[in-house]
């Protein structure tokens, strides 16, 4: 193993995921210091937090023991949960290191035409995936604990918990390596047994894996989920011994208790279980680290054109030629699929918290605040991002829109077509679950849908013109799309727009709440709708003038 | 030939600069239609910027670029109907088919749905795309994706085609098909601008070639009237480029680098 080669992977990998957030090497961010002062004041924060909790102990441990042996054991109980706890958090953020530089893994090929080991390849992805979250969180339990421990005299004990942790970091960060290998090999073999559906396969699980990944990472993260995965691990860990997984607690365990064999038992197992996990993934890393997946096969046979459904509904050949390769682009593209993740997970979270009484007999009553979050939401939000991509999605092809006989009008009225039709889909699909789960009134259903429909239809037009100025065509090491700034600006003249096409309803929110006498909802629908379609107009003028200076500019 | 246009590419006075680079510098050409024009000239001496500037991919900051008479920064839309392009490393839409994308392409240049089947079939089976034109882009090798680009360029018959290093990742078959097609197409009538570092095609299909360096146009005209001008009588393209660009002490160079 040769480190130096080990510590400039490291490196490399580091600034990629910089490059990914859209951080620029400039020579300050490059300097050590920041990385140090990072690190080292997560360091003295523990040093200082675990001082202040001890002196906290010694003042209980005068005047209350009853306290002090409540302390102890809620001390210890976390302490035993803690290696647990951090595999598991390490894991879920290092799969997030993961998914955000899976497009960069594969664009900087450069290390493996050097002559680098396997086994130096591997280390040096598994220790960039902890640095970050779950090395600043360990600089801050570690010497936290450690400080309390020479106030409870269990200064072995928490230098054993800090061992544990270390293992359990890294062990985390070795399963993210093994599914990131294995999963584009399984990718793969998907793909190829699939055929001609590959596409739609791909869609679909890539949807499913990134939904089921937000929900554990939201529970987990959630404060009320943590707290009890924090009790239920303490208090279950002794009866699961045998899961590999808990071999770390149950060192500490056996420890605290005294049992030297088994403290000596759980702590080899535990080693060899790190030891495994490394070589499982070098050894899958050799066999998959460079796999090039199987093309996808979309179509067999002659070509025979079609004539499509957007020429009859009056779009120029160009306009719809543009509609249909953007529906391809969001339906194959991963970097795109997330428009279709954002709206599900927003229905998903106030269902699951709002059904979580499933119990319950009669239909829920929404309250509210939950008819909007369900039919407003989604479309609307989905529209405001999309607006923004829209252009900024074509990336390095762009210069195939720049050198083709296309005008601003047509690539506004497409890109602004297909904005609106996702988001219709959307609504309608948000709109059968709200109605579904929460029997709202004629009424409100409605208000809900007119006035989500009023957003889409200005926001999306607004986004698109601010997606137009701020479209960024880098695509390594991943798509921009928007630069980070007219991203924020979009979110700004989005919410605005927004107050002001909402506005009507402000006097109307007071009388729910009693204080100015009530009035007709329909009539503020009206004058939302008469503003909605000014802004509309105004925007949809602006994009177009944005798309002229863009075209007209064309520089590549 | 195309009729009614005494040039099919004008360029007058042009001048670029990216920051203090100077990319353009005061360049003059003007290009016949029919005519097979080669731009040479070594890395960064101002190839790809001159053929961007004639679909308006760059701005000058100063001088005309006309193509058939239209001045490109005031109807662009106009130009870009006549004109194939095929750019140094073309990045396709990598999410979809060979198929689709010509498909897209057809629809996007006006083609009738009669002119995309024949013309895309003819090309597929051309350039040996059979058989994996229904694959998704991204699976295709450098060479196809070239390919595909340049049966994009080709499809919707333009009058200029502008091509730069056309013939990159080539196989020589395909590379001599596009090479035979560029003089049929010339026969038609049809006006290729193309750059290249492969000095042996240019000698070979080339009418006339201008030879570039850091922004200007150091030498144009045929293969003959570049011998003379680099007083190289009976030489070959690479040593009438080489004198002219300055890169004649090749071997001294070599003698250097083997120490």
């Amino acid at each position: 193993m040769n480190w130096k080669v080990v510590a400039h992977l490291i490196r490399v990998d580091m600034k990629s995921g910089r490059l990914i957030r859209g951080g620029r090497l400039t020579r300050a961010l490059e300097r050590k210091l920041i990385t140090y002062v990072l690190y080292g004041g997560a360091l003295v924060l523990g040093v200082v937090v675990g001082c202040l909790v001890g002196f906290f102990y010694n003042s209980i441990s005068i005047v209350d023991p009853q306290t002090k042996a409540l302390f102890d054991l809620g001390l210890m109980s976390l302490s035993l949960s803690l290696p647990t706890l951090v595999l598991i958090y390490s894991l879920v953020f290092t799969m997030m290191q993961q998914i955000q530089r899976s497009g960069t893994k594969f664009t900087i090929q450069a290390p493996y035409w050097l002559p680098i080991t396997w086994n130096e390849h591997t280390l040096a992805s598994m220790l960039a995936n902890l640095l970050g979250f779950p090395l600043i969180s360990i600089a801050f339990i570690g010497p936290a604990l450690i400080a309390v421990s020479f106030f409870t005299g269990q200064v072995a004990f928490a230098v054993l918990t800090l061992f544990a942790v270390l293992a359990s970091a890294f062990m985390a960060s070795a399963i993210t390596e093994i599914f990131r290998t294995a999963q584009v090999r399984f990718i793969g073999a998907v793909t190829k047994s699939s055929g001609r559906a590959a596409v739609w396969v791909r869609f679909a699980g890539s949807l499913l894996f990134f939904i089921a990944f937000y929900i554990v990472y939201f529970t987990l993260t959630s404060g009320i989920g943590a707290i009890a995965f924090v009790q239920t691990i303490a208090t279950t860990q002794g009866a699961v011994w045998f899961v590999p997984f808990f071999w770390l607690g149950m060192f500490l365990y056996s420890f605290i208790g005294g049992m030297l064999w088994q403290t000596l038992a759980f702590l080899g197992l535990s080693l060899l279980l790190v030891l495994s996990l490394f070589y499982a993934a070098v050894s899958l890393n050799k066999r998959f680290g460079l796999y090039e997946p199987p093309s996808i096969t979309v179509s067999r046979g002659v070509y025979a054109p079609r004539v499509g459904l957007l020429g009859r509904l009056g779009f120029s050949t160009t306009e719809a030629a543009l509609i249909r390769k953007d529906v391809k682009a969001f339906t194959r593209r991963r970097e795109l699929m997330y428009v279709f993740v954002i709206p599900v997970l927003i229905i998903l979270f106030p269902l699951l918290q709002t059904v979580g009484a499933m119990g319950q007999e009669s239909p829920l009553t929404a309250p509210i605040l939950v008819l909007p979050l369900i039919f407003l939401m989604p479309s609307v939000i989905l529209a405001v991002y999309l607006g923004s991509v829209m252009i900024g999605e074509e990336g390095e092809a762009m210069w195939r829109i720049y050198s083709a006989p296309i005008s601003a009008e047509s690539v506004v009225k497409s890109k602004y077509f297909f904005i609106i039709l996702f988001s219709i889909l959307v609504i309608t699909a948000t709109g059968i679950v709200g109605v579904a789960v929460f029997h709202p009134s004629p009424r409100a259903t409605i208000i809900a849908f007119t006035e989500s429909f009023l957003l889409m239809f200005a926001l999306s037009a607004f986004s698109l013109t601010i997606g137009i100025k701020g479209s960024d065509f880098r695509e390594l090491p991943r798509p921009r799309m928007i630069r980070p700034e007219w991203g924020l600006i979009n979110l700004i003249v989005c919410f605005v727009a927004a107050l002001a096409i909402l506005a009507p309803f402000i006097p109307y929110v007071f009388t729910v709440i009693a204080w100015v006498p009530t009035i007709d909802p329909y009539h503020a629908t009206a004058a939302s709708a008469a503003i909605s379609i000014v802004i509309t107009f105004i925007a949809y003028r602006m994009a177009l003038r944005s798309a002229r200076e863009l075209l007209a500019k064309a520089e590549m | 030939m195309a009729m009614g246009y005494s040039s099919a590419v004008v360029l007058k006075h042009v001048v670029k600069s990216f920051g203090k680079i100077s990319a353009i510098d005061n360049v003059e050409l003007e290009i016949k239609p029919g005519e097979i024009f080669g731009l040479l000239g070594p890395n960064g001496s101002g190839k790809s910027t001159a053929l961007k500037m004639l679909l308006g991919l760059v701005q000058p900051d100063a001088g005309l670029v006309e193509v058939f008479g239209v001045d490109v920064k005031r109807d662009p839309v106009a130009v870009k109907r006549q004109v194939g392009y095929v750019p140094e490393s073309p990045r396709l839409y990598e999410f979809l088919t060979g198929l689709e994308y010509l498909d897209f392409i057809g629809d996007v240049f006006g083609m009738t749905a009669e002119e995309k089947r024949e013309r895309i079939n003819e090309y597929l089976k051309a350039l040996e795309l059979e058989g994996r034109e229904g694959d998704m882009i991204s699976g295709y090798s450098q060479g196809m994706k070239q390919k595909v680009a340049l049966v994009s360029a080709l499809l919707h018959k333009p009058k200029l085609l502008i091509l730069d290093e056309p013939l990159n990742g080539l196989d020589p078959k395909s590379a001599r098909i596009v090479k035979d097609l560029l003089h049929e197409l010339k026969a038609q009538g049809v006006t290729t601008l193309m750059s290249t570092h492969v000095l042996e095609i240019a000698e070979a299909i080339c009418d006339r070639i201008a030879i570039m360096y850091q922004g200007r146009i150091l030498a144009l005209g045929s293969i003959d009237e570049l011998r003379q001008k680099a007083s190289l009588p009976g030489s070959g393209l690479e040593d009438i480029f080489l004198k002219l660009t300055g890169a004649g002490d090749i071997k001294a160079v070599v003698e250097e680098l083997l120490k």
